[in-house]
Parts: structure tokens; C-alpha cells; sequence
């Protein structure tokens, strides 16, 4: 009986102590100066690739990065919605994830602005990285510290994609300007085909904004697109609204479903020719069955007004750490070896191969179609990166709503793009 | 008195430590997991927070924003509505179940199966199915076209006119088998000689429900009462799955509000102070009807 009563009183003095260092670790999440985890252990990669051929593709290069070395990596592949709510907390608890996939440009700068993010200026020196682009470099440096934050891999582009059968059968060219557009969508309505798909509905109603994003920068240009979204124009001023002028003249030609499927179900429609063309990035050729990837081609968005420097929207990929990290010569390593032709080259083989990789030496997939998207990237005199990486997450859902609202009831685009203005004002000034 | 009193006894009798731990184990626990968190979101309503920087302190300027805010207005108004027509029509037709289903009879089990089938399953699940059947080319609209009801066919999630009652359905249609299981179990609890009793003073069908079922039902209600309020304050994961309170706000409630403004926006401060006027109108309405049961069994 007494060892009975002897283990219980031990059972809850063991209670009591894991209770204390529950409120001990706690304490610990308040301050970032303490040290938690070890410094041990393979270094931790958070991904929000959850697609499976891009999950597929990062659990090879992770194990290929680990046979290299001593160096090991883990890979966490999260949901990409838990991962973009989640990475706030991730970057400010005290013991951290090391590397993350993510955005450079204003996205990274929001973080790196509150020292959150690991500085990379000694591996932009060594030979993996110093071969790249001006560009990159350049879209790789914080803004308000000058250090680089950021290594990227991959970008890939956006386009009005078709499938090459479905325009012969129709007898249809790809147009070049503004007014041969909008003669094509004519043509298609007249076959009884939807002449442009959309996707913007069920839970990605972000893809809209590429036509804001496109419209934007074919009628002001992208520094203008830039500042706008920077906050230093507003939604309601004049040159928003011619935007949307241009958009009037191309909205009868959208798929009246266009905001009721997400853009897996609008790929779909495309490929079984109810739809003609569809301004999209290459992602969605992820969704598409392998026997079509051969037929879909794509044309540059026509121009609009020719004196407005062309640019083109071009994503790039890639990741940062932590500041808080405690293997940060682990991380760097890791960081480098992503920055490798060797690296990106296995990436791209294992995926759908629809990006292109950032290293100047790493070869492409090699296909017409991306050859095609390279030329077009390369020849552009200005890359913007979407609406959501030139601004933030946080503005995106306030564009999303907008153009949503505007594309059902397009008369009442006055008082939207208040609101619209309203509602970003919120973001920009916290 | 009471209290000397009080300390005067319990010198007597040691509470025995395993008692005093059992009690003050879990409460520690409450505490720190419950009380603590709800604080802070107390403090976070009253503060602008985006989640990196340490939280500003504003005062009461969240809550005044929000007499301004459009979108909380309309957000407001369909988490009454949703209240109303979601709470009502799932305790009328829970009853209603109830009712029919409560007589043994062969076969019953497979019927109030069937109705309670919905509430075990996965309320995203379920929202991913019905999304599937609202489609364009989905299920509902081909069976509308099928039955020559061509001229109805809808982009349901997508029309602001729709949209809401569109997600209030599949909400609904888990929400009935649960209450009909509360009230079953309140039906057989009722003795069987009331009816008869009624039934020798010739009162009528309706009357033995009006005079008999219905009074009987009292301590059941107030806990279907309780589920439905709560559930319907916290309903969020149907409406999120399905349009994410779009479009263009036309479905939103305070719940997806407050995740989209927190979470998405990345205003903690502001979703803190959605979450709290949540907290306040739950507690509330739980409250004024608690009081006023008690007030009744007094």
C-alpha cells in the first residue's frame, strides 16, 4: 500500500513537473534571446510544395543533398494555406524551422525589415551563386539593410495559353495586339466557344488579379503597377479606372463560369475546348494530363499601348532562413547547394518541368514551350512578379473581393474601387 | 460568519493533498491553456498587431472601426440571419424528426441512422461534397436541367443572391440529426401516463403536443438551445470550405470574418476585437436564457 501511495505522490510530483516546464517553455517563446533547441540535427526544411510531383521532386534533391555531405536535411512539406499563415509564427518563435520556401522581392523585405531573416551576403560570393543575373541579385537584396536574404531557384512565367489543335481546328491565329485580341475572342464567341477562361472561383480567386496585374501594366506600365501597390497611388484614381475600361471591352468574352470554378476546373475546360485560351502561369500544367502538355502553347498578353515599356510577369522561386537558426552554416550549405545547376536540373526533371531554373548554367526541360517562355522572360524590359509578391499576402485578399465583385457587377466599379481603396488603406498603414 | 466558519472547519479536517492536488492540478491547467489565452485576447482587441512587430496599443480603436466597417455590418446581419434560419429550422426539423422517429416500430434504427449518418462525418468533408454538387456542371443544376427546370440553373456559391443560403444547406443538413438525437432521448424521457392522461380528457393530437410534449421538452431545450447558439457563433469550418465568405463578402459571418481579418489580412489586433464581440454575444444569449430557466424553476 505504501509503494502504492509512494508512486502516486511520485506520479503527481511528475505531473506538477512537466507543468512547470510547460510554463517554462512558454516563457521562453516570450523571449527571443533565449536559446531552445540544439544546435544538432540535420537542418530543417519547411516547403509549402505540396503538389505531388513538386513533393516528389524536393524528397529527391533533400536526399541527394544529404548523400553529399555530413550535412543532413529534413524536409516538411505543409499545406501551402497552413504554411502562409503559418510562417509568421514560424519566423518569431524562438526555435524556428531553418529554411523556408518562399517569395524575394516585397514579400522577404517585410520580413528581413524585422530582422527575421538569416543574411546570405557571404554564399552570394561563392561560385554557386556568383554566376547569377543582376536581376536576381538585385531582387535578392533587402531594401532597407542592403544584404542579400534570399536565394532563388526557379521562375517561371505567365501567358495566354491554348491548345495548338483547338486554334487550327478553329482556323485562329494568335494575336498580337489589343485590337487582333479582341477580334479573336469575337471569332471564338461566333463558334460558340467561351472565348477566355478564368478560374477564379472556389478557392482561388487570386488568379484574377493576373488580369489587373496584366491590364495595369500594358496601360500604365509596371513602375506605376509598383508604386501602386506600394501605396503611393490609389485604387480610385483615374488610371485604375482606365484599367478597367480596357477589362469592360475584353469581359464579354469571359466564361460566364469564370468566377464559379478554381483554375484546376478552368484548365479542364480549356483542354476539353470549351474555353479558347486562359491567362495563366505554368503551374497549372501540373493539373494537366501528360498526353496535352505537348499541344498547349501560349502568346505573350497583347499589347496595348505600344509606348508603355512591355513588361511581363514572372515569378521567381526560391528560400530564405531564419535569423534565428541554430545551424547556420548548416542552412548555408543547404542554401548553396539549392543555388547549384545540379540541384535545379534534378528539380525540374522530377516536376512537371514547366519552370525555369535560375543558375545560368542549369538546362531547362528543353521543350518548345519553354523555350518560348524563356524568350519571352528574357526580352521583357521590365518583370514584375504578381500582384501578391509586389505587394503582400495581406493585400492580396483586398484585390481578390474587388475583381471579384467588379467581374458580377462591373457597373458598380465606381464604389468598388473605394472600397477597394479603403480596405487597402488598412493594410498599408499597420 | 460563513467564512470563519468555513476556516474553522477545514482546520479540522485537513483536506487530504491528493484531494487539494486533483483540484488545483487541473485548475493550474485551465488556467494556463484557457483563462491566460483568453486574456491576452482581451488585451490583443485593444492593440494593432501584425503578428511580427510587438503589438501597439490603440485603446478602444478597434471597436470603433468597426461601427464604421461595411463588411462587419454585413457580417453581423448574416450571423443573425444565420442564427435564425440555421438555429430555427435545426431545432423545427430536429423535433420534427424526433417525432416521427420515436415510435418503435421495425426498421426505425435505419431511418434515425440514416439522419444522424451526416454528424459523423467531417463537416469539411462534407463541404467538399456538396461544393462538388453545387458546380456549375455539378449534380443540383444537371438534375434541374434534367427535370426541365433549364432556366434555374445556377453558379449557386457564386451569386451574392445564392451564395448564403447556398452554405446554410449543408449545415443544416448535419445539424438536424443531432438535435433529433437530443430530442429522441427528451421524448422517451417523458412518462407515457401523461399522454394517457390527456388522451381520457379528450384533448387532440396537437394539444397533447401544445400541453404535454412540449413542456416536458423544457430542460431538453434549453440544451438544444445552448448547441445551436454555439454552434451557429462558431460555425466557420462549411462556410470557409465553401466560399470563404465570398463572394464578395455576400456570405460572410463574424467567425470567417474574424479568421480572414487575423489571418489572412494579417490585422490581429482587429480579428481579436471581431473575436471578442463573438465571445460577448454567445456568452450573452447563453446567459439571459440560463438566467431566465433558472428564474422559471425558482
Amino acid at each position: 500500500m505504501t509503494a502504492f501511495n509512494a508512486t502516486r505522490r511520485r506520479f503527481l510530483i511528475g505531473t506538477g513537473a512537466v507543468g512547470a516546464g510547460a510554463l517554462l517553455s512558454s516563457c521562453v517563446t516570450q523571449s527571443p534571446s533565449a536559446s531552445g533547441g540544439k544546435s544538432g540535427g540535420p537542418v530543417t526544411l519547411q516547403s509549402n510544395l505540396s503538389s505531388p510531383q513538386a513533393k516528389t521532386a524536393m524528397e529527391q534533391i533533400v536526399a541527394a543533398f544529404g548523400k553529399r555531405g555530413d550535412t543532413k536535411a529534413q524536409l516538411n512539406t505543409v499545406a501551402s494555406e497552413t504554411f502562409r499563415t503559418q510562417l509568421p509564427t514560424y519566423l518569431t518563435s524562438a526555435n524556428p524551422p531553418d529554411a523556408y520556401t518562399w517569395y524575394p522581392g516585397s514579400v522577404a523585405e517585410s520580413y528581413a525589415k524585422k530582422d527575421l531573416l538569416l543574411e546570405l551576403d557571404d554564399i552570394w560570393t561563392k561560385p554557386e551563386l556568383a554566376g547569377y543575373s543582376d536581376a536576381l541579385k538585385k531582387l535578392c537584396t533587402s531594401a532597407s539593410s542592403g544584404k542579400k536574404v534570399f536565394v532563388p531557384t526557379s521562375y517561371y512565367w505567365w501567358g495566354m495559353f491554348y491548345r495548338k489543335s483547338n486554334f487550327a481546328k478553329w482556323g485562329v491565329q494568335e494575336p498580337k495586339t489589343w485590337d487582333e485580341f479582341l477580334d479573336l475572342c469575337d471569332k471564338l464567341k461566333s463558334k460558340g466557344v467561351a472565348p477566355i477562361g478564368l478560374g477564379a472561383g472556389g478557392d482561388t480567386p487570386w488568379v484574377a488579379s493576373a488580369w489587373f496585374d496584366y491590364l495595369n501594366i500594358r496601360v500604365n506600365g509596371a513602375t506605376y503597377h509598383r508604386e501602386l501597390l506600394a501605396g503611393k497611388h490609389r485604387f480610385d484614381d483615374p488610371e485604375v479606372r482606365k484599367v478597367f475600361d480596357k477589362w469592360d471591352e475584353a469581359r464579354p468574352y469571359f466564361d460566364p463560369n469564370g468566377t464559379a470554378i478554381p483554375f484546376q476546373d478552368a484548365t479542364t475546360a480549356l483542354l476539353q475546348g470549351r474555353t479558347g485560351m486562359m491567362l495563366i502561369g505554368t503551374f497549372f500544367a501540373d493539373a494537366a494530363p501528360k498526353d496535352a502538355l505537348g499541344d498547349l502553347d501560349f502568346f505573350q498578353f497583347p499589347i496595348i499601348d505600344p509606348k508603355v515599356p512591355v513588361a511581363e510577369e514572372a515569378p521567381t522561386d526560391g528560400y530564405f532562413a531564419s535569423a534565428r537558426t541554430k545551424r547556420a552554416d548548416g542552412v548555408k550549405e543547404l542554401l548553396r547547394y539549392l543555388a547549384t545547376a545540379e540541384s535545379q536540373e534534378l528539380y525540374i526533371k522530377s516536376s512537371s518541368g514547366t519552370v525555369l531554373p535560375t543558375h545560368p548554367d542549369a538546362k531547362d526541360a528543353g521543350t518548345p514551350l519553354v523555350a518560348k517562355g524563356r524568350k519571352l522572360v528574357e526580352s521583357a524590359a521590365e518583370i514584375t512578379q504578381f500582384f501578391n509578391r509586389d505587394s503582400s499576402d495581406a493585400l492580396q485578399p483586398t484585390a481578390d473581393t474587388a475583381l471579384v465583385h467588379y467581374l458580377a457587377k462591373p457597373k458598380e466599379i465606381g464604389s468598388i474601387l473605394t472600397t477597394w481603396q479603403r480596405s487597402a488603406q488598412k493594410i498599408w498603414s499597420q | 460568519m460563513a467564512l470563519i466558519g468555513s476556516t474553522r472547519r477545514s482546520r479540522a479536517t485537513r483536506v487530504p493533498p491528493v484531494v487539494l492536488a486533483f483540484v488545483l492540478i487541473p485548475l493550474l491547467a485551465e488556467a494556463f491553456w484557457v483563462f491566460w489565452p483568453a486574456l491576452q485576447g482581451f488585451y490583443l482587441s485593444l492593440t494593432s498587431w501584425d503578428g511580427l512587430a510587438a503589438p501597439k496599443f490603440v485603446g478602444l480603436g478597434n471597436y470603433s472601426e468597426m461601427v464604421h466597417d461595411a463588411v462587419f455590418r454585413t457580417a453581423a446581419i448574416n450571423t443573425v440571419l444565420w442564427l435564425l434560419l440555421f438555429g430555427g429550422l435545426s431545432a423545427a426539423l430536429g423535433l420534427g424528426a424526433a417525432m416521427l422517429l420515436q415510435k418503435e416500430r421495425r426498421g426505425i434504427g435505419f431511418y434515425r441512422a440514416a439522419l444522424f449518418l451526416p454528424v459523423v462525418f467531417s463537416l469539411v468533408a462534407t463541404a467538399l461534397v456538396w461544393q462538388a454538387m453545387y458546380q456549375p456542371d455539378g449534380l443540383i443544376n444537371n438534375v434541374l436541367e434534367a427535370v426541365g427546370l433549364g432556366g434555374w440553373k445556377h453558379a449557386w456559391l457564386a451569386d451574392q443572391d445564392t451564395a448564403f443560403y447556398a452554405v446554410i444547406v449543408p449545415a443544416l443538413w448535419r445539424q438536424v440529426g443531432y438535435v433529433m438525437v437530443l430530442y429522441l432521448a427528451g421524448l422517451k424521457g417523458i412518462d407515457p401516463a401523461l399522454y394517457e392522461a390527456a388522451k381520457v380528457d379528450g384533448a387532440s393530437r396537437w394539444q397533447q403536443f401544445r400541453f404535454v410534449t412540449l413542456p416536458q421538452l423544457r430542460s431538453v431545450n434549453a440544451v438544444v438551445l445552448s448547441v445551436i447558439v454555439i454552434d451557429s457563433l462558431r460555425s466557420f469550418d462549411v462556410v470557409w470550405a465553401l466560399t470563404r465568405g465570398g463572394p464578395y463578402h455576400s456570405s460572410e459571418l463574424l467567425s470567417t470574418y474574424m479568421y480572414s481579418t487575423a489571418f489572412q489580412s494579417l490585422r490581429l489586433g482587429y480579428g481579436s476585437a471581431l473575436a471578442v464581440v463573438i465571445f460577448v454575444l454567445a456568452f450573452g444569449v447563453i446567459v439571459s436564457y440560463l438566467v431566465r430557466a433558472f428564474r422559471e424553476a425558482d
